[in-house]
């Protein structure tokens, strides 16, 4: 029993959500509620679609930290194209923006092959790089409400599930959908396809990936492609939902996912991670920020809490290779 | 002269960027003349210098161990609320301004010592990888000044200290001074001293480094004790010279720090690097800096700049790595054929 | 003679400055177990990358199955049925063994999904084929280094494989894991598979092979039946002389022992080791991997813990608990593995001699260079390091050279106990002479050296005593006299547990 709950990150996170989750209700009765829950998924929503892609990148032995910066791109310029053709169809802005991120994706890829440095570093660049041509380029004028083609504020109020009760009218955010689908596509590509056994190939060894007759380059590509399609999507989920496009958000909120893919149990060194851990610890996350002003504290006690869950899981994973490593004689620090 | 030429031939790549330096300089000087070379505007860079330039000097120690240290400004920030709720005399009401000062002098630095004492333990003690480490530990540390703050600033620091920030000696600012004082220190202890040699040898390859009887956990915490005194002198400089504490001050720092070191000749796999290389970088920045402002460039534009740069520089470096490969092969291949 | 499957015609390969091969030909045959043996940068591993693809020849001809090629391509040489397994096995530590058995093949298919049933299905069928049962969920991390090699060969096997070259396969294991995988290696070439194998231990080949052949400073010696063949005769093929290095005599007089250890025990790792070291010895000390000698070396220098027993250092109880702590007390060690665990490979000569005593050359807080730079040019005069200079950095030598350097390292902490851990793995037979010189003079100036090695000459000029391990414990202490038999050699083989003579006799 001792053995399955260590090695089993999503245990530990599941026992933390129900133990904590008991503990507010404790405290107020009003947290156990499924308005809770339908509020902590729309929150949650845009991050846990990026949080898929990120994942596949870390599978692969590398990591992203301009993917808002592209989500950001991607919606602001869809948007942008949406008011000037005049198209209010809410298809339109999410295949474009998809479609710029995955541009910006492969560049990321290419310069992550290319020039072999840590791609903390290069996406850190490509971060500041993306935000800086649209902020000078395009346009750092925010689009207020009262301009936003209206399809956009119309995806981001529309509910797939709704019902009525004594507390007021519940709604599951439409949302709901692209987080599913992201799901449920990242759990089939990881699992289920050649190119998502060849990103975990190449996250577990370069060098036996090459030889298994694996191309490097091609999964590159495709992860951060990929990433950069989910962060396209994200992009116009965050403006429909706060109904308005604003140049300068999101891009510094990169590491709330990270954290989150961290606390799922995804190994920074890559070829280990699960969608469901991903999930859980992204949850967790919003848990916390969601309830902290139902335990009586102000949101700003945030941070200290996100800090404290993710210096100890990461204390936690990573004692527990250093002492397997040691009794094995591996001396790497 | 012949002293001149050898120091080019030993480190090809700080002449290089020196060279840089000096002719952006000169440019400058042409395109904006007195603008950029008044001596109000030398002395306004001479202030901006020292708060960034202890952060970039830590973000290189973590470098030169093959890591990145993330918490540095969070940590610089924290430890500067500290001191700013013991200054406002929200903690510890009734000091005297100069034991209030004392005191707030010393919970900073003590505050960034645990900090970065902290943060060694989890590199060293635990083997966790830097990165993700000191993203736990900077989430930490901004999550106790927002705790701490609720994110509002903490203003109204007594005059007796902000002086600190804004006093000059011969017309020199006195944290521009200090940082150079610094600077020249740690150039020393790196080149000069064992522990500099133990940075370089333990960046190289840290499991030889272990098996020739170096303490690389004692050490490892060593160095993160470094980068923490480097933050909290930051923190310091920053509340002193902006007159207040907030959480999130100088956040653009973070990709700056990491250009100045990339620019700067500190590869991040650890094991190479000097620190005039990033002292010149810094430099460097400054100027290009300076020169945006006068500009008026937008703080959208300027991360434009720094982020093309940053991914040039690093393009420029590989490139110029496999040039040099290229020349040994062949080198070793005449050599061969004679 | 059975049909050729591989015949590799006049192939030469260079590279910077080095004939890697030189006009070498070899036919390999179905059904048989073909060995190549020859030192270290003899020219064998030249030849299994040439033969699978990884390297193109410069010059010469590769036959596969009745087809000629003179650029053979790694995919090439695959549909062909050319199977490698390398010696780090290029297995995905966090992939089951049943994914590692089958990716190979189900990625060439070219199919876009993953069909795990599929690979299910090929993992047991694979298994089955070599008659042994690996628990087909477990990742890598969780296997066995054994059951990892076997899950190799399912892969290469999986994949279609009619040759299939074994890179040192047997390094790593335990003497039970080495009789199985060779059971397992004899029944395939039952099944019409020709094997290749690779290895330095000589009792291994005398045991599976049906062909010999013998390389030298990348040219072909020649192809022996192992009949014809004796571990003798074969080291001089190897060589190219007959190697008598001198027989090391001990002539120190001090009789009180440097080392002692009493009752020493590490769970999983070694049981009840004691034994005891005086000044001028060379114990050597031999076993197979797992044996128990590394972990051994590793507690002694602080980086293993034991669980229990006694380590007496010049007559006081110790308890060393770090290789900080083991330099001050006066224990060296020359670890296993160079290029990870000995040397700076980017730092200078001079640099990495001085690294184990940084904190010794420093004065009044600051390093003395001056000191530091003699200390360098006396190691690499006293060693006979080959450097352009003392700044040259040490990755850039010559295996031999680089092996000084580390020696020398420890050398200039004077340690009164030196443990060497397979010293001369990876060093050219000139160097090899020269530093086995070393070890001696070393020792007959006072030193106390334990030598870990696998070599039997090196063990037997080397050491004036000798301790045989085997399964985590001290099986047998020789002394001079015992040494000097005639029968040692074959004794100390029985004694590691080496099939030597079983082998022979079934033939």
């Amino acid at each position: 029993m001792k053995r399955v709950l260590i090695n089993g990150p999503e245990k530990i996170l599941i026992a933390i959500i129900l133990l904590y989750s008991i503990f507010v209700t404790i405290v107020n009765p009003s947290f156990l509620s499924l308005m809770t829950l339908f509020d902590i998924i729309r929150s949650a929503s845009c991050t846990m679609v990026v949080a898929m892609g990120l994942l596949v990148v870390m599978l692969s032995g590398g990591i992203d930290v301009s993917f808002m910066s592209v989500a950001l791109f991607g919606g602001y310029v869809s948007t942008l194209l949406m008011m000037q053709t005049g198209i209010n169809n809410i298809a339109f802005p999410f295949i474009v923006s998809t479609l710029i991120g995955i541009a910006l994706g492969l560049c990321n890829a290419l310069l992550v092959h290319w020039l072999r440095l840590p791609a903390f570093i290069i996406t850190l660049g490509t971060q500041n790089l993306f935000h800086g041509i649209m902020t000078t380029f395009i346009s750092d004028s925010t689009i207020g409400s009262g301009i936003l083609p209206s399809s956009l504020g119309r995806f981001g109020s529309a509910a797939i599930l709704q019902f009525e009760t004594e507390s007021g009218l519940m709604s599951l955010t439409a949302s709901f959908v692209p987080v599913a689908a992201a799901v449920v596509l990242t759990w089939f590509i990881i699992n289920r396809t050649m190119i998502g056994r060849g990103v975990v190939a190449l996250g577990n060894s370069e060098e036996s990936a090459v030889r298994a007759g694996f191309s490097p380059l091609k999964i590159r590509l495709f992860v951060y492609a990929y990433i950069g399609a989910l962060a396209g999507i994200m992009g116009v989920m965050y403006i429909a939902q706060v109904r308005a496009a604003y140049p300068n958000k999101l891009v510094g909120d990169e590491l709330m996912v990270i954290a989150g893919a961290v606390i799922g149990g995804t190994k920074s060194t890559g070829g280990q991670g699960k969608v469901l851990g991903v999930l859980l610890g992204t949850l967790v996350i919003y848990l916390l920020n969601s309830t902290l002003i139902l335990l009586g504290l102000s949101s700003s006690w945030n941070d200290l809490f996100v800090g404290a869950l993710l210096v100890i899981s990461v204390a936690i994973t990573s004692y527990q290779t250093r002492v397997k490593n040691r009794k094995n004689l591996i001396f790497t620090e | 002269m012949k002293r001149i030429k050898r120091l080019i031939a030993t480190d090809k790549n700080l002449a290089i960027l020196f060279a840089v330096l000096l002719l952006v300089m000169v440019v400058f000087a042409f395109v904006f003349g007195d603008s950029m070379y008044s001596a109000r505007n030398l002395r306004s860079m001479a202030y901006q210098i020292p708060e960034f330039g202890f952060l970039a000097l830590g973000m290189m120690f973590s470098f030169m161990i093959g890591g990145i240290d993330l918490s540095v400004i969070a940590n610089a920030n924290t430890t500067g609320i500290f001191a700013a709720m013991i200054l406002t005399g929200n903690w510890f009401p009734g000091l005297s301004e100069g034991t209030a000062i004392l005191l707030a002098v010393c919970v900073a630095m003590a505050s960034a010592v645990v900090f970065g004492l902290f943060n060694g333990f989890m590199v060293a003690k635990l083997s966790a990888n830097p990165l993700i480490a000191t993203l736990g530990t900077m989430t930490l540390y901004t999550g106790i000044g927002m705790a701490l703050t609720g994110g509002r600033g903490i203003t109204g620091l007594p005059e007796a200290f902000t002086a600190f920030g804004t006093a000059e000696v011969f017309g020199v600012p006195l944290i521009f001074l200090l940082f150079l004082v610094v600077a020249v220190a740690l150039a020393f202890f790196l080149g000069k001293t064992g522990f500099g040699r133990k940075l370089y040898l333990f960046g190289g390859n840290p499991t030889a480094a272990r098996f020739s009887a170096i303490n690389n956990e004692r050490f490892t915490i060593g160095v993160f004790l470094v980068i923490a005194i480097l933050s909290g002198i930051s923190g310091l400089i920053i509340i002193s010279r902006v007159n207040s504490a907030k959480v999130g001050y100088g956040d653009t720092y973070l990709l700056q720090a990491m250009l100045v070191c990339v620019i700067g000749g500190i590869h991040p796999d650890g094991g190479r690097g000097k620190v005039a290389g990033v002292v010149c970088a810094i430099l460097l920045m400054q100027v290009l800096s300076s020169a945006f402002t006068i500009l008026r460039l937008s703080p959208y534009a300027k991360k434009l700049i720094w982020g093309t740069i940053l991914i040039l520089v690093m393009g420029l470096n590989y490139l110029s790595d496999k040039q040099v490969k290229k020349r040994r092969m062949r080198a070793m291949q005449a050599k061969a054929l004679n | 003679m059975a049909e050729i499957i591989l015949r590799a015609e006049h192939i030469s390969k260079a590279f910077i400055g080095v004939q890697a091969l030189d006009d070498v030909s070899v036919e390999i045959h179905k059904g048989e177990i073909h060995c190549l043996v020859g030192e270290n940068g003899s020219g064998k591993s030249t030849f299994v990358k040439t033969a699978s693809g990884v390297y193109t020849s410069d010059a010469g001809t590769i036959w596969l199955n009745g087809h000629s090629y003179t650029k053979l391509t790694p995919t090439q040489a695959m549909n062909e049925g050319v199977q490698v397994i390398y010696q780090d096995l290029s297995l995905f530590p966090h992939m089951t063994v049943a994914e590692n058995i089958a990716i190979n093949c189900l990625r060439q298919t070219g199919k876009k999904l993953m069909n795990w049933k599929e690979a299910y299905r090929i993992a047991s069928e694979q298994t089955k084929r070599i008659g042994v049962s690996l628990d087909l969920n477990a990742t890598i991390m969780e296997t066995s280094m054994a059951n990892r090699q076997l899950t190799a060969i399912c892969r290469a096997l999986a994949q279609d494989a009619k040759i299939l070259f074994m890179d040192e396969p047997t390094t790593a294991l335990t003497k039970q894991e080495v009789d199985n995988l060779l059971k397992v290696v004899v029944e395939l070439k039952a099944a019409g598979l020709a094997i290749v194998f690779i290895s330095h231990k000589l009792d291994e080949v005398f045991r599976v092979a049906d062909q010999i052949t013998i390389f030298r400073d990348g040219k072909k010696v020649g192809d022996f039946d192992p009949r014809e063949l004796d571990q003798k005769k074969l080291a001089y093929h190897m060589t190219g002389r007959d190697v008598e290095y001198p027989r090391y005599k001990r002539s120190v007089a001090d009789d009180r022992p440097v080392l002692q250890v009493e009752g020493l025990t590490k769970k999983g790792n070694y049981q009840d080791i004691s034994f005891e070291v005086r000044r001028g010895d060379i114990l050597g000390v031999t076993g197979l991997l797992g044996s128990g000698r590394t972990e051994l070396a590793l507690s002694l220098f602080g980086l293993n813990p034991p669980d229990s027993g006694k380590i007496v250092f010049e007559g006081q109880a110790v308890s060393i608990t770090s290789p900080y702590h083991a330099k001050k007390t006066g224990i060296a060690l020359l670890p296993e593995d160079r290029s990870t665990q000995g040397m700076f490979p980017d730092r200078s000569i001079r640099e990495n001699i001085s690294s184990a005593m940084v904190d010794d050359i420093v004065k009044c807080g600051i390093l003395d260079l001056e000191r530091e730079k003699g200390l360098a040019t006396d190691s690499v005069a006293r060693l006979k390091i080959r450097t352009p200079s003392i700044e040259t950095l040490i990755g850039s030598l010559s295996g031999g050279n680089q092996q000084k350097g580390v020696i020398a390292k420890w050398v200039a902490t004077d340690p009164k106990l030196f443990i060497m851990d397979t010293p001369t793995v990876g060093v050219d037979i000139g160097s090899k002479a020269e530093i086995y010189e070393m070890i001696q003079r070393f020792a007959s100036e006072g030193m106390a050296v334990i030598m870990i090695t696998d070599e039997m000459e090196e063990l037997l000029a080397n050491s004036n005593r000798v301790m045989v391990m085997a399964d985590q414990r001290c099986v047998a202490k020789l002394d001079e006299e015992e040494l000097a038999q005639p029968d040692v050699e074959k004794r100390i083989a029985d004694m590691i547990g080496s099939a030597y003579r079983k082998g022979t006799e079934k033939r």
